[in-house]
């Protein structure tokens, strides 16, 4: 555990050390949550409730993406393809330590340092220029805590899976993409998926994107009654246990293969 | 004239060849051909699904219709991908800084914009090309828009123009990491930002944001002023006057990108050391 | 043919501090430091010359290199290449150099080595006879030709330097740089390239530059030496000369029947172990001969050596101050 502990420090150190990226991030971040909340105030001229939602939730729900979206950086597929690539991959197995519990360890020593970088500079500007992203409902919070948390899980888990595919197929950049731009339209960051067609949103429901963006969003700013989000949070849950069975699966399957080549 | 005639073959010939290696390369990696055929077009189907869905529930956004708003997104998807061809290495120019791969470019007797981009052609930035071509002529279709001669020159002076705004703005962001020298890929932001502002219309907007993006950024040249005015939307914007405008911006968002670019140039510190 | 003027260059140096609280500070309030890589180097190499840069890592010999071949602006300071300056014409004036930097390759890594050859073809614009002749010659010293049809990210390192030394030279220009060239290269791929060196230089007149760590480089091919630390040129000059300016100095190496042995005069003992003892002597005040002279005077002499001063003493010597 030390070893992991001190893998999270050193990674908080490291982004901390470019200050142009950090400033860089936030002024970006900055233009895309101000465009869309301008994007969404634009659409809701004139309208009440679309898809159950009206526009001041709407606005919450931008500023709590820009955060979000923070939270759901992972770098493991990358890590895992430079080591297939260089070749290291072998001694990086053999290792006494896991070397997908480094990975991890590394992406939320990220995380912890973007908190600080980013979320709350973000936080500030979103309450300053768009809104001030109040909960809807402050007793949906353990919720909203747990489902965020979950998101993040499954997020890192579909990462780690995609970045093994690497293990056979070496050039995954173009999975990646596919991945990215599968998230980045079914996950809801953009746009929520109640506003596609009921039979649309209903199969995407059975993906995972969603419960990686849409869900914790939705919680938060309370669309749906209790036993929705309930039933909801049941499926990420799902995802989540398959998610971890399919990573275990293939964690063991790469480790076996990489040992019976023996480097 | 003869000089820069000469130039010119020079720099033609080159390209052919560099072209040439760029398809043996895919050639070599006949795995990734399929990745990027689903990839590319995937992200665009989906885009405009989600327009027809967004259409579907809010109604016409500031006043455009379906029709309008296909032709618009076409539009901007086909510079998009014109931009991914030729300028998409503009988004990691910061890797190239930091890894001294300009010095390659340096000791030769080309222009080292034309060898970074031209060297690393992106052919696969076609495959981003045909589902903008197929819903623009859709919006073409939808809006009754006649395609004659004239439209399509039209089109042609607009895409340009649009390619090298997007094309300077790439370079603009990519520059700075010679005065940064870190490693910073502005793409996947820089995309959406895009997505947002030139996918939709820019009246949609407030007031202060339409200046910035008239202006300082001028995106809005990419798709939404010339759209207005080639489908007579805004009587403000010339039919024959706006491509002209959308071209000129793009040559000078070149330039000034060409002059930013060579001033980081001269602090390019190579790597090592 | 090549003229550095009073060149300098700086570069800046953000500080880092230790530990996470180092970090934070660096962070809101970034520090820096200029570092001046190169300062005031002054010198002219003539056509043909083959000339060395050495000095300790940092010393600024990459940066002076990467000055003359036009990819570093100098801070301050010129360089001219038959009379142009490099960063004013860089397009007219690179035509006739070609670079081989160490690690880092120009070719492409996908396709097969002929086809980064092509590729030059085009940009140099080499009419098809020349490029055939020159490549015909290139082939006789490296054996290009097996390798020419390989995909380059299939090549071992040697296999890989060769080509990049064909590529370098593919348009025959005036001047070659390398950039520690030999750096991770086994025996035979060293041996190749320092044929390659000394063949072009022969036949072609090509003027090479080259840093390096590697005495035997120096020893192979170098006739004139520039040795630069912290930026400062420490000598510049002849080979032979510098040995003889820094290192006047040779070594008699005595052994004796037993372990006992005699001083002289003329000569520092630096070591004595057992029958054997060295002497140190100023080659300018005695001669090898008259010393054993002297000792067998005193004592019978079994055997002598002499050890020359070599260009290690003179790079630790160079390196040291």
């Amino acid at each position: 555990m030390k070893k992991y502990l001190y893998v999270v420090k050193t990674q908080i150190i490291k982004s901390m050390t470019y200050e142009f990226n950090v400033y860089g991030n936030i002024v970006m971040q900055t233009i895309i949550m101000i465009t869309s909340a301008c994007f969404w105030k634009a659409l809701y001229k004139g309208q009440g409730m679309v898809g159950d939602v009206d526009a001041d939730s709407m606005l919450t729900y931008v500023v709590l993406s820009s955060l979000l979206s923070v939270l759901l950086i992972t770098n493991v597929e990358r890590r895992i393809e430079t080591s297939v690539v260089k070749g290291t991959v072998a001694t990086d197995m053999m290792k006494p330590v896991n070397i997908f519990g480094i990975y991890f360890a590394e992406d939320i020593g990220n995380i912890l340092a973007l908190v600080f970088q980013n979320m709350l500079p973000i936080l500030i500007i979103g309450s300053l220029m768009v809104k001030v992203p109040l909960m809807a409902d402050l007793r949906d919070l353990p919720l909203f805590i747990l489902s965020a948390a979950e998101s993040f899980l499954i997020n890192w888990l579909m990462a780690a899976l995609f970045g093994m595919i690497a293990f056979s197929a070496v050039n995954i950049d173009a999975l990646i993409q596919v991945k990215k731009h599968l998230l980045r339209l079914l996950s809801g960051s953009i746009i929520p998926i109640w506003f596609f067609p009921p039979g649309v949103s209903k199969v995407l429901g059975l993906l995972p994107f969603v419960y990686i963006y849409q869900l914790p969003l939705s919680i938060y700013i309370g669309r749906g009654d209790r036993a929705q989000q309930l039933s909801q949070m049941r499926i990420q849950f799902l995802w989540l246990v398959i998610l971890t069975g399919l990573f275990l699966y293939a964690q063991n399957r790469a480790t076996r293969k990489v040992m019976v080549q023996g480097g | 004239m003869g000089k820069a005639y000469r130039e010119l073959i020079h720099y033609l010939d080159v390209t052919v060849q560099v072209i040439k290696m760029a398809f043996m390369t895919i050639i070599e990696y006949p795995s990734n051909i399929a990745g990027w055929l689903i990839s590319n077009p995937l992200q665009f189907i989906m885009g405009f699904a989600i327009i027809k869905f967004v259409v579907a529930s809010f109604g016409q956004i500031n006043g455009w219709n379906y029709g309008q708003l296909a032709f618009l997104y076409g539009l901007s998807v086909i510079s998009h991908a014109l931009s991914m061809i030729f300028f998409v290495q503009g988004w990691f120019m910061g890797y190239y800084v930091i890894e001294g791969e300009f010095d390659r470019y340096l000791t030769r007797p080309l222009g080292v914009l034309y060898q970074f981009f031209f060297t690393n052609i992106n052919i696969f930035g076609v495959t981003d090309l045909i589902p903008g071509i197929l819903v623009f002529i859709y919006g073409c279709v939808k809006c009754g828009v006649r395609i004659d001669p004239l439209f399509i020159i039209q089109v042609i002076i607009i895409l340009t123009g649009a390619t090298l705004i997007r094309g300077g703005i790439y370079i603009l962001l990519g520059s700075t990491s010679f005065h940064t020298r870190s490693a910073v890929d502005f793409g996947q932001y820089t995309q959406e930002i895009m997505d947002k502002t030139t996918m939709y219309p820019l009246s949609m907007y407030p007031e202060s944001m339409q200046f910035i993006l008239t202006y300082l950024i001028p995106v809005g040249w990419i798709s939404f002023y010339p759209v207005s005015a080639l489908l007579g939307i805004d009587s403000a914007c010339n039919r024959m006057l706006v491509p002209f405008i959308t071209l000129a911006v793009g040559i000078l968002v070149m330039l000034i990108a060409g002059v930013y670019f060579s001033m980081g140039l001269k602090k390019y510190e190579s790597a090592g050391n | 043919m090549i003229e550095a003027q009073n060149l300098c260059k700086d570069y800046a140096l953000k500080l880092k501090e230790p530990g996470l609280k180092g970090a934070l500070k660096g962070l809101v309030m970034p520090g820096y430091k200029t570092i001046h890589a190169v300062r005031d180097l002054s010198f002219h190499i003539d056509k043909g010359e083959i000339v060395g840069f050495i000095g300790p890592n940092g010393a600024g010999k990459s940066t002076t290199i990467k000055m003359m071949s036009g990819i570093l602006t100098p801070t301050k300071g010129r360089v001219l290449i038959e009379g142009r300056d490099i960063s004013k014409y860089r397009k007219e004036v690179v035509r006739n150099i070609g670079v081989v930097f160490g690690q880092r390759s120009q070719l492409n890594w996908d396709l097969r080595l002929g086809e980064s050859f092509e590729l030059l073809k085009h940009i140099y614009q080499i009419d098809q006879a020349d490029f055939d002749r020159t490549l015909e010659d290139l082939d006789q010293i490296l054996g290009i030709r097996e390798i020419i049809d390989k995909p380059v990210r299939q090549m071992s390192l040697g296999q890989r330097v060769k080509g990049d030394l064909v590529a370098s030279m593919i348009h025959s220009p005036g001047v070659l740089f390398l950039d520690e060239p030999t750096i991770g290269l086994d025996v035979s791929a060293k041996y190749a390239l320092r044929k390659f060196i000394k063949e072009i230089n022969r036949v072609r007149k090509t003027t090479v530059i080259l840093t390096t760590h590697d005495l035997g480089d120096i020893q192979e091919l170098c006739e004139r030496l520039i040795i630069i630390n912290h930026g400062v040129m420490m000598e510049d000059g002849n080979l032979s000369e510098i040995v003889d300016r820094i290192a006047p100095y040779k070594t008699l190496v005595v052994e004796y029947y037993d372990e006992s042995a005699p001083e002289h005069p003329g000569c520092e003992m630096t070591e004595h172990d057992g029958n054997v003892a060295k002497y140190k002597f100023l080659k300018k005040d005695l001669t090898a001969a008259e010393i054993i002279a002297d000792l067998s005077n005193i004592k019978t002499i079994k055997d002598v050596s002499i050890e020359e001063a070599g260009i290690d003493d003179i790079i630790k010597i160079a390196y040291g101050s």
